[in-house]
């Protein structure tokens, strides 16, 4: 048997409920779906990987509620190694 | 000059119709007048929930048709002063109806009454912008769950873009129990996501299901937590600054109580 599970808290569905909710809401109000974002995403990464070197898998691309605007965070981090 | 209130959520069988019923019938308990029209248009419930549908004689659309004039179409709830309701036809469906027709209606019926409340349908549609129409002010239901929240933000936007101010939150079937145990979004959770100013938290209640199935809305047996919170929040319609307690959880021996004075 799975020590963790026996150990390790699973999350309160409460909880997750609220973050899922917090980006559907967000998307909603600002009316973009994820097909949309992850399109821009892609483009971004287009347009980047032309100037610098980036690991595109770990890039990541959300939107987020922060009082009372909508901020969108693009996350590409710089890969030196290649 | 009366309030026309518009009680609306988006999703279906949150409790848009039992809430209307007993705010309704809560505020005429406090000695205003009142009309609740059901705006339910091909599936009205009104009638029912309020157990005023053996009486229902004429509709808003006989009204509109020119049938009926408003205040022949108006039927009295006998058992509280002040109370009327104007019931939806069940043979027609909600594009028969124009939003300037309801909104006349509600215009005409704000001039001798304190408050007007129009219980909307599901729905974004045509449906909901007639019930919509003739509104100063909103009340939008929603339960705890995911689904109920996100269509009420869905709806307070359209409610926004239409002018529709303030307002106000009703959160309905909260369980404070299954709160504690983490498996249903708080009171505070709703409101800070929905960003809405809070007007009444109704507990998940069993008497609201008994209350329908006799048509007669919960308040007028002040009992229950639930009829306490609808009375609550008619007064918090009124002006009265009452502030939101917590609700109990229900201990073995309230529910011993409840079985004994068959308030089940
Ligand atoms: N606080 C409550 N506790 C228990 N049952 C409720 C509560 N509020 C509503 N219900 C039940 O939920 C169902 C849907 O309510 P209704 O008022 O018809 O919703 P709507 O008009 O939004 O479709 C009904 O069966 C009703 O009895
Ligand atoms: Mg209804």
């Amino acid at each position: 048997m799975n020590i963790l599970k026996i150990f390790g808290r699973k999350p309160k569905s409460s909880n997750i409920a609220q973050q899922r909710l917090k980006l559907v809401i967000t998307q909603d109000r600002v009316d973009i779906g994820n097909r949309d974002i992850k399109q821009m995403h892609r483009e971004l990464a287009e347009v980047l990987a032309r100037y610098f070197n980036f690991t595109i898998s770990a890039a990541q691309m959300s939107l987020r509620q922060e009082g009372n605007s909508y901020v969108l965070i693009a996350d590409f981090p710089y890969d030196n190694a290649r | 000059m009366g309030k026309v209130i518009v009680v609306t959520s988006g999703k279906g069988g949150v409790g848009k119709t039992t809430s209307t019923a007993n705010l309704g019938t809560a505020l005429a308990l406090i000695g205003k007048t009142v009309v609740v029209i059901d705006a339910d248009v091909g599936l009205r419930n009104l009638d029912v929930v309020m157990g005023l549908e053996n009486r229902i004689v004429y509709t808003s659309m006989d009204v509109i048709d020119n049938r009926c004039e408003l205040t022949r179409a108006l039927v009295k709830d006998r058992r509280v002063e002040g109370l009327t309701l104007l019931a939806a036809s069940q043979k027609n469906n909600k594009d028969d109806i124009q939003p300037e027709q309801m909104k006349a209606i509600c215009e005409e019926l704000r001039s001798n009454n304190d408050f007007v409340l129009v219980d909307s349908p599901a729905g974004i549609e045509s449906g909901f912008r007639n019930a919509a129409a003739g509104a100063d002010e909103a009340l939008v239901v929603t339960t705890p769950d995911v689904s109920a929240i996100r269509d009420a933000d869905r709806i307070t936007g359209l409610l926004q873009h239409e002018g529709v101010e303030p307002i106000n939150l009703v959160l309905n079937r909260l369980s404070p129990e299954m709160v504690r145990k983490g498996n249903m979004v708080s009171k505070d959770d709703v409101v800070a996501l929905l960003n809405l100013n809070l007007i009444g938290v109704v507990p998940e209640d069993r008497g609201v299901i008994s209350s329908t199935n006799r048509g007669i809305p919960l308040v007028h047996d002040n009992s229950s937590q639930a009829a306490q919170a609808y009375m609550r929040i008619a007064k918090r319609l009124t002006g009265q600054r009452i502030p939101i307690p917590e609700i109990r959880e229900k201990g073995f021996f309230s529910n011993i109580l409840e079985w004994f004075s068959g308030n089940r």
